[in-house]
């Protein structure tokens, strides 16, 4: 099975690095973070947290610009221009093409916010004097919400054009960090459980004020991510095998 | 080359209805189409845009999701992955991620195939020969015109060396040179044992290379079988004879018709159980018969007017 999604994924990889909006977000990200130390709140004593905190925020900007351009379009230009049928021709199943597709963007996207973190502690270093480590924890988290958001956008893309893709992504974003809002009242907290929230990846406070998360919680969160992927790939799989090419 | 002694496609009671959301009616786009194919043989789909030839390869291929049907590829059941292993698809007008290189997106294909890691590359410098494509293993796709796309299209359908090939269209977009390669291409395939399902609006190219054909119209099949029966459909034959300057023998005049006389060669068509009879008059009468063949319709015409019997409309997807 790995054979055959492999080579996609690395397909996915080599087409990606071809595109402008890689590098485009990667520049933007990179001189941003430079800005970064100017930010007027700077007087406050508490430069390292705020550092941590808008480079974090950053990151997660720059990946969901990303994921978002990376999958929308990914499956349904695959369709519109027959490239697929090459594919699944050789005996590829479409969950192979899926799985293998999701892959390919959730590799671009590791790579790159695994290079605007670097770009964030080799400002943190020559400012502060501290590579911030913890940084890398908060990578992670934004790169697993990332791998959750392209997994569903990927389902949706099965069946849907790019705007519908991005929309419904941006939807599942806000409700995925929407719970307390959405469900703060006494009479709703029994569907707290069923909640479908992305807030187990939010870990910018304890990246913020440099106390990081155990490694306990990088392994929840590392099922989270699992078992949100799984689902949304399942769906995708689903809704892909009933569509007629 | 096949394993199992059967046809080497086989379709069975294909049936394809697109049922809208909303609103339209729905529509059968093809309708209990049975095609068999001998192992080892070329087999020609034809039928008018709107016939169900893509539809129905698209099923074969698992690629459109059959209503009713059976499907079958060296045995196995074509709509699953599994089925299609040692299948090469070329669809019409073939389409290739653009910034791949001729050879990377060959490679592709052999890795999704499974074709093993030290093969590919000799493969990949056989079949670009093959295809008229060497020394274009370097250039991107994006600088490739529809005619070299379309040969890398054949190309990837025969990397994994599959023994069906199913074409859409493979000569579409060629140049005459490219039409005469892929047709010599498809004769080779034969040569080797390969099945070969091939679709095609280009008549011309079908009665060259096809031992039998499947023509589709409006979804249904119209007709089917070998080509030559197809076509002889009168039963007659074609006899050219020189040295008759005293005109037809009379033995030869009341069997003969559609009788031409030009620059002293008669040409005459008879009923085919009377010529060995009209034969020996000729002779008698100090002629030379110069050809005898069969009467065939050109498939052009045969097309044509089988199509006018089946009128119901349909849209070929």
């Amino acid at each position: 099975m790995m054979s055959r999604i492999w080579p996609i994924a690395l397909a996915v990889v080599t087409d990606s690095l071809r595109r402008k909006v890689v590098y485009v977000v990667l520049v933007f990200a990179a001189v941003l973070a430079m800005a970064i130390p100017s930010l007027p709140s700077y007087g406050l004593g508490i430069e390292d947290a705020v550092y941590r905190e808008v480079a974090l925020a950053l990151s997660f900007v720059a990946a969901l610009v990303l994921t978002l351009s990376l999958s929308a379009n990914r499956v349904p230009s695959e369709v519109e221009r027959r490239t697929v049928y090459n594919v699944l021709a050789k005996g590829v199943s479409r969950a192979e093409y899926l799985v293998g597709s999701w892959l390919g963007i959730l590799i671009v996207t590791g790579g790159a916010i695994a290079a605007f973190t670097g770009v964030q502690q080799l400002i943190a270093l020559a400012r502060y004097g501290d590579p911030m480590w913890q940084l890398w924890q908060g990578a992670l988290a934004v790169w697993l919400e990332m791998g959750v958001l392209s997994a569903f956008a990927v389902a949706v893309s099965s069946v849907a054009g790019p705007v519908v893709v991005v929309t419904a992504a941006l939807a599942v974003l806000f409700v995925g960090h929407s719970r307390s809002t959405l469900l703060g009242g006494e009479g709703a907290l029994a569907l707290k459980p069923f909640y479908p929230s992305l807030d187990a990846f939010n870990i910018v406070n304890p990246v913020a004020h440099g106390t990081g998360v155990p490694p306990l919680y990088l392994l929840s969160m590392l099922v989270v991510f699992v078992g949100f992927v799984a689902i949304a790939l399942a769906v995708a799989v689903w809704l892909f095998g009933r569509r007629d090419l | 080359m096949s394993e199992s002694n059967g046809p080497a496609i086989l379709i069975r009671g294909a049936h394809k209805r697109y049922k809208p959301i909303v609103g339209a009616p729905q529509r059968d786009a093809v309708r209990g189409v049975d095609i068999s194919v001998a192992p080892g043989t070329i087999h020609g789909l034809l039928g008018p845009n709107g016939a169900g030839k893509t539809t129905t390869i698209k099923m074969l291929l698992g690629l459109v999701r059959p209503t009713a049907g059976e499907f079958r590829i060296l045995g196995e059941d074509s709509t699953r992955p599994e089925g299609r292993r040692r299948v090469g698809f070329m669809p019409e007008q073939p389409y290739f991620p653009q910034h791949l290189r001729a050879a990377q997106a060959l490679r592709l294909y052999a890795q999704l195939a499974g074709v093993p890691r030290d093969e590919i590359g000799p493969r990949t410098t056989a079949l670009m020969e093959r295809v008229g494509l060497q020394g274009r293993e370097k250039t991107t796709l994006d600088a490739f015109s529809r005619g070299m796309l379309q040969r890398l299209g054949i190309a990837q359908a025969l990397i994994n060396q599959p023994e069906v090939v199913v074409l859409d269209e493979p000569a579409s977009g060629l140049d005459p040179v490219g039409q005469r390669d892929v047709r010599n291409l498809m004769l080779e395939l034969r040569e080797s044992g390969v099945t070969v399902l091939l679709s095609s609006h280009q008549l011309s190219e079908v009665e060259a290379v096809c031992d039998d054909v499947t023509i589709m119209n409006a979804g249904l099949v119209a007709a089917e079988g070998d080509l030559d029966a197809l076509l002889n459909v009168e039963g007659r034959t074609s006899i050219r004879v020189r040295g008759l300057e005293g005109g037809l023998p009379a033995r030869v005049a009341e069997l003969a018709s559609e009788v031409a006389v030009t620059g002293g060669v008669s040409v005459f068509s008879v009923a085919d159980e009377t010529v060995r009879a009209v034969i020996d008059a000729v002779d008698d009468a100090g002629g030379r018969v110069v050809s005898v063949t069969p009467v065939r319709d050109s498939l052009e015409d045969y097309f044509a007017r089988l199509l006018a019997t089946t009128a119901e409309g349909g849209e070929d997807r």
